[in-house]
């Protein structure tokens, strides 16, 4: 479990807790039995069916009640159902996820749920328009995932199911769609890592598709990532996406732009760990890459400037110092 | 100087898990009670425990979990069969040498049918599929004896897709990397030989930042500390022998003021309710740092070191010297 404060309970408040809990037990003990002896007979009523979702509504983490619900909707409900409510049928168990996700948001069996519902939406509302009821639910389910974002930017299994989205609907989104809500989560906090994360993996995408000029792109990343590290430069976000732009340095013009830029950053901040670190590694970068075409002049400078920032984050950020040391030996 | 870790008390703990049969979360946690009893055998075993749960119950318990339907494990009598309580079962029958009372062929069988044409696994037939299972399925072959069946290139391919450019790995292809997920995918690597495809240099970076100033570590960018990261991003760095990379001074305190000195366990951070899970994960962590008086604990199993060694599957790694006295 995690994030529960220790409660400290006196022995008469644990007995009087232990007594309400009691009838609880009793009933849930009384309600798990009921509906694993069902499941071992197969039993696939809307009865059963009805068994679950009160079950579930005590501890949606039973995986295995999960696993009959679906099987009960497989076997027993949707069989001999027009298509027609057999979508109603998953739009009922989507909107019980979505009820649960708010009280549970990190838990996997409630994300897998929904996103078997999504799998078995039928052909429909016609013939002619085979991907409509799929699609609704697809839009729908853009909306919740963002809604589940703004409330915490940074849970995975959002982000995750999003890709899901994105990826599988019938009709999609533009990737500069996709690049404008990165940007809006960004704006909102440089630090959402997330966020960053996913606009790493949309320009990627649009830039290996050539949807995108990649070095006209990358100017602008350069200029949004500059701006965030100005206003926070202590935000490790920031710097990993950085890194991530600079990538194997295949313009050594922008890396030593980079680096200037900033060097000019941490004449400002003199302290900021960050800085150093990064400027370590794009000096390292620019001796593996370039090192051979350039004066042994301007290659000694990098490798004793190296040496100089390394001894300063020795000092400045002492818990990492052996890392510090093992990059100083080369 | 802070707390020492109370071996006795954290003993106590979690024999005292199963005894409350009032207790409405026991119940409500049903789902996740094979791996309790594997996190609750670890933390025995690191501990120089292993002997203060009954051996015999144990074995007869993770047997009543068989879910003969699909010849696998689920997490409790007459619960689904799924890949995370499987490889809970055989970690558990592993180290209580009990490995003949299971199906091994059958197992096999079943983990190779989860593999995906990606070449992840799902956890089970409802199909969803996470970096996790793909671990659990590796450790898993590997354990029973089984492991040459494993499509290895197919396997490694799904990884590294997976990896990402901050050197880490996420729990799908695109995913943001994670602590844990990190975890998974260098264990299975580990285990497949097959370490070639880490960037250590970047990886090594990217976990060493893990250490907030409190001396814990955190799981992603920018998020708490818990004490279970101790395990998934110090397992990763001992596997690339960078344990050195942290303060394992702070990360010890840090663990230990986790501690809950009344009733024994650990939380996930100092003033937190302790749970099983933490427990394990704390003493996992101190193990590999070098406490006194624990035993070697397997990073890429997270097993015994012994139990690993006798079976003949250790792997490179490398963890902090253990000290002679606190």
């Amino acid at each position: 479990m995690h994030g529960v404060k220790q409660v400290r309970y006196s022995s008469e408040a644990l007995a009087a807790k232990r007594e309400r809990e009691r009838a609880k037990l009793a009933e849930y003990q009384s309600l798990t039995a009921k509906v694993l002896a069902k499941k071992g007979e197969s039993v696939w009523t809307p009865e059963s069916f009805a068994l679950t979702t009160k079950l579930l509504h005590v501890n949606p983490e039973f995986y295995t009640v999960w696993n009959y619900r679906r099987n009960i909707l497989l076997n027993g409900l949707f069989p001999e159902r027009p298509p027609a409510e057999i979508n109603d049928l998953l739009s009922d168990d989507l909107s019980l996820t979505t009820a649960f996700l708010k009280q549970h948001p990190k838990v996997y069996w409630i994300w897998n749920h929904r996103q078997w519902c999504l799998q078995q939406v039928p052909d429909g509302p016609t013939e002619a328009e085979p991907h409509g009821w799929r699609q609704a639910y697809w839009n729908k389910e853009l909306f919740v995932v963002e809604r589940m974002l703004d409330a915490d930017p940074r849970n995975f299994h959002a982000w995750n199911y999003r890709r899901y989205i994105l990826k599988e609907m019938p009709v999609k989104r533009t990737a500069q769609s996709e690049l404008t809500y990165t940007k809006r989560k960004i704006e909102a906090n440089f630090s959402n890592f997330s966020a960053w994360h996913q606009r790493s993996k949309v320009l990627s995408s649009l830039w290996a598709a050539g949807k995108l000029d990649k070095i006209k792109s990358s100017e602008e990343e350069f200029d949004l990532v500059k701006n965030a590290m100005y206003t926070d430069p202590n935000d490790q976000s920031v710097w990993i996406y950085h890194r991530w732009l600079i990538g194997p340095g295949d313009d050594q013009a922008v890396v030593e732009r980079e680096i200037a830029s900033i060097q000019e950053l941490l004449d400002e901040q003199p302290d900021s760990k960050w800085c150093m670190e990064s400027l370590v590694f794009y000096k390292r970068l620019l001796l593996r890459r370039y090192g051979d075409h350039m004066p042994d002049e301007r290659r000694q400078e990098l490798g004793s400037e190296c040496l100089e920032l390394l001894a300063k984050l020795q000092e400045i950020d002492p818990d990492r110092r052996r890392r510090y040391d093992d990059l100083g030996a080369f | 100087m802070g707390p020492t870790l109370d071996i006795p008390l954290h003993v106590k703990y979690i024999q005292s898990l199963g005894e409350n049969k009032d207790d409405l979360v026991y119940h409500l946690t049903a789902h996740l009670r094979m791996n309790a009893v594997y996190w609750g055998l670890v933390a025995l075993c690191v501990m120089g425990h292993k002997d203060a749960l009954d051996r015999d119950e144990m074995i007869e318990y993770v047997m009543s979990c068989w879910d003969d339907d699909v010849g696998a494990f689920g997490a409790h009598p007459d619960h689904d069969a799924h890949l995370l309580s499987t490889l809970c079962a055989i970690q558990i029958l592993t180290i209580q040498d009990a490995l003949e009372r299971v199906d091994t062929a059958r197992v096999a069988k079943y983990i190779l049918s989860l593999q995906q044409p990606s070449g992840v696994f799902a956890g089970d037939s409802f199909g969803e599929v996470d970096t996790r299972f793909l671990c659990c399925a590796v450790l898993a072959l590997s354990l029973i004896g089984h492991l040459h069946e494993l499509d290895v290139e197919k396997t490694v391919g799904y990884i590294r897709r997976c990896r990402n450019f901050d050197g880490g790995f996420g729990a799908q292809e695109g995913a943001e990397s994670h602590a844990a997920q990190v975890f998974v995918c260098v264990a299975a690597l580990a285990v497949l030989d097959r370490l070639d495809e880490l960037d250590e240099d970047m990886l090594g970076w990217w976990l060493a930042e893990r250490q907030l100033p409190n001396g814990g570590l955190n799981g992603r960018p920018e998020k708490l500390e818990d004490v279970c990261y101790s395990f998934w991003v110090l397992s990763a760095l001992s596997i690339m022998n960078k344990i050195p990379w942290i303060n394992d001074e702070k990360l010890t305190q840090f663990i230990l003021s986790a501690q809950d000195l009344e009733h024994g366990g650990i939380a996930d951070r100092p003033g937190d309710q302790p749970d099983v899970f933490h427990t394990n994960f704390g003493v996992a962590g101190l193990s590999l740092l070098g406490y006194p008086g624990l035993e070697d604990l397997d990073p890429v199993y997270c097993m015994p070191a012994s139990v690993i060694e006798a079976k003949g599957l250790r792997k490179g790694w490398k963890a902090l010297p253990r000290r002679a006295s606190a």
